[in-house]
């Protein structure tokens, strides 16, 4: 059973965010990586989450070993910010939606940061830091959402199965 | 490790937020932003602790978490993998974060969540570069040649006005600093007051910073550097540095109504602390790690010259005897206020404490026996006079009083005539009362 997000929530995951995700190691460590994209699916009751293969390989390989997911999405010029998690998380194709939508993210993401006085040539540096040529696709159902805004309540759980 | 922490500074100084990762007990990952990762040395970084929050439940039970820090400019990645040590409430290293995050919620408009109460400190056990074929950004301006150039124009002196004047102007040929204080500490500990001043309309000389009270005060007290890259309204950090006290006389300190970017550097010498070295900028993040590094050094420097001027033996030879002027015109009131040595002249504030003390003594030695010229020598050993026994801070707080005086009250002058020795100019007849 999975959490469905809200409609506000799903529209909050397509505005332009500062993405991660983190992952637990078979070691034990902990392990972060920027992501690139995400897209809900209709139901809201599943993201898929795009990463770039080269830069998070250590949570793709503690993804594949079965480690839970947790996705953190800000908004930078608001600091709303929620937390994601499940206990699992599955490896999906890729295709032109998948780069298509990384791209958007991305820009859209630059464009943010360059209104909050981040400096010009954002956009390209951006691009170049998260290409579209190597995405993996993980697609989980969030079973937990936090709001994780910073301030005393953050941590709030918003939604549960 | 291939990459060192210091090559990094320029990713830990809050100008774009770090995540941090961490496992709960059963292998749950969490992710969460990070206000603050700060340099401690070559090996440890802290983490600020602001509420205990999911982050902080994790490393206190699975000590281990990743952080990612992003390089302004290139926007490089980098990850640290890093174990829990230990919390600092107190101490140099909690007060300097705390100061630090005052500028950096500032700058996110969170200043009234941002409340540090912790350091967590942290050893750094690898760092990953995430981004290797992303060219690295433009390095800063190299301190050290900008330290070189400001030691090149500050030259030799051996005069403690002349150094107060000239420590501050070559910050300018140096560093580019526009707004700069110099601030000694007086005798009793526990105030700096403002001796020279560079960049702004009212000089501020006299004004007085409680130690502990704002970034000066921190700096002061805890004997560190503090440096803030972005403009803050924190309570603590600004309106100390200027408020004007309803009861007392007070000069207030000349700063910048909005400054971007503020470092203090105490002047430290032989292990005392002699006072603070103040600069501000209009600019965000004006001020790199390796600047700090750079003013540290120029502080030492300055507290040793400092340090060895107030060592220089006073001229022997008697002062010269050409007659001093002759006062006319109107009278002047000079009011002396025992409680706290302030004066008053024609009911305006001039000076207070031991300065002020020396001003109300010189002028009724003058009244009383007409004398004009003094030396250094007998105040010292004047009982009438709050100055310590063992290193006092004579020569400046007679610096002090020169300029506050030829600020507020030219008529009455403080003229060098030698090494530990002055005249007392008087241009109009004075009415003292106590």
């Amino acid at each position: 059973m999975s959490v469905q997000l809200t409609v506000e929530q799903t529209a909050f995951l397509q505005g332009p965010l500062s993405m991660n995700v983190g992952a637990v190691g078979r070691d034990g460590w902990p392990c972060v990586c920027r992501a690139q994209g995400v897209m809900v699916t209709r139901d809201r009751r599943a993201l898929t989450v795009l990463l770039s293969a080269s830069r998070g390989r250590a949570v793709i390989d503690a993804l594949d070993a079965g480690s839970g997911i947790t996705l953190v999405v800000s908004r930078p010029s608001t600091h709303a910010t929620l937390q994601l998690k499940a206990s699992a998380a599955t490896r999906v194709k890729t295709g032109a939606a998948q780069r298509a939508c990384s791209a958007h993210c991305v820009a859209a993401f630059a464009d943010e940061l360059k209104g909050l006085g981040y400096g010009a040539g954002l956009e390209q540096a951006l691009a170049a830091l998260l290409p579209t040529d190597d995405l993996v696709a993980l697609r989980f159902a969030p079973e937990i959402v936090f709001d994780q805004t910073p301030g005393p309540d953050a941590g709030r759980v918003l939604a549960r199965t | 490790m291939n990459l060192s922490l210091e090559s990094l500074r320029p990713c830990l100084d809050g100008a774009i937020p770090a995540v941090v990762a961490t496992s709960a007990p059963d292998g749950t990952p969490n992710v969460a932003y990070a206000s603050q990762v700060h340099y401690v040395d070559a090996e440890h970084v802290a983490l600020s602790y602001q509420f205990f929050s999911k982050t902080r439940e994790n490393v206190l039970a699975h000590p281990y978490a990743q952080v990612q820090v992003v390089e302004p400019g290139s926007f490089r990645h980098f990850r640290l993998k890093l174990h829990y040590m230990r919390t600092e409430t107190n101490g140099p290293l909690f007060e300097y974060m705390k100061a630090q995050l005052a500028g950096i919620a500032a700058q996110t408009h969170m200043d009234k969540v941002f409340v540090l109460r912790g350091a967590d400190i942290y050893r750094v056990l690898d760092i990953e570069s995430v981004d290797p074929h992303i060219p690295p950004a433009p390095p800063p301006s190299d301190a050290l040649l900008s330290l070189r150039h400001t030691l090149d124009r500050l030259g030799e002196t051996t005069d403690l006005s002349d150094l107060a004047d000239r420590g501050l102007a070559a910050l300018t040929a140096g560093f580019g600093i526009r707004h700069a204080l110099l601030l000694m500490l007086d005798e009793a500990g526990t105030a700096l007051y403002a001796l020279g001043s560079l960049g702004y309309p009212d000089s501020g000389i006299g004004a007085e910073v409680k130690v502990g009270e704002g970034l000066i005060g921190v700096a002061a007290r805890e004997r560190i550097p503090v440096r803030i890259n972005y403009r803050t309204g924190d309570y603590a950090y600004q309106t100390a540095m200027r408020a004007e006290h309803a009861t007392e006389p007070r000069i207030p300190l000349p700063v910048l109504a909005n400054p971007h970017s503020r470092i203090a550097v105490p002047l430290i010498h032989g292990g005392r602390l002699l006072g603070v070295l103040y600069a501000e900028s209009e600019h965000d993040a004006f001020f790199s790690h390796a600047d700090e590094d750079a003013l540290v050094v120029y502080a030492r420097h300055l507290a040793a010259l400092v340090a060895q001027a107030a060592c220089e033996p006073d001229d022997a030879e008697p002062a010269h005897d050409e007659p001093a002027m002759r006062p006319t015109g109107a009278p002047l009131a000079v009011r002396y206020f025992a409680a706290d040595h302030s004066v008053f002249i024609d009911n305006d504030y001039l000076i207070k404490g031991v300065a002020g003390s020396i001003l109300w003594m010189l002028l009724n030695e003058h009244a009383r026996n007409g004398r004009h010229d003094f030396c250094n020598r007998e105040l010292r050993r004047d009982p009438r006079l709050p100055l310590p026994d063992f290193g006092d801070n004579l020569e400046t707080r007679l610096i002090l009083l020169q300029r506050r005086l030829a600020e507020r009250c030219p008529t009455i002058a403080l003229e060098k005539t030698g090494r530990g020795r002055f005249r007392l100019n008087i241009g109009r007849p004075l009415q003292l009362s106590a």
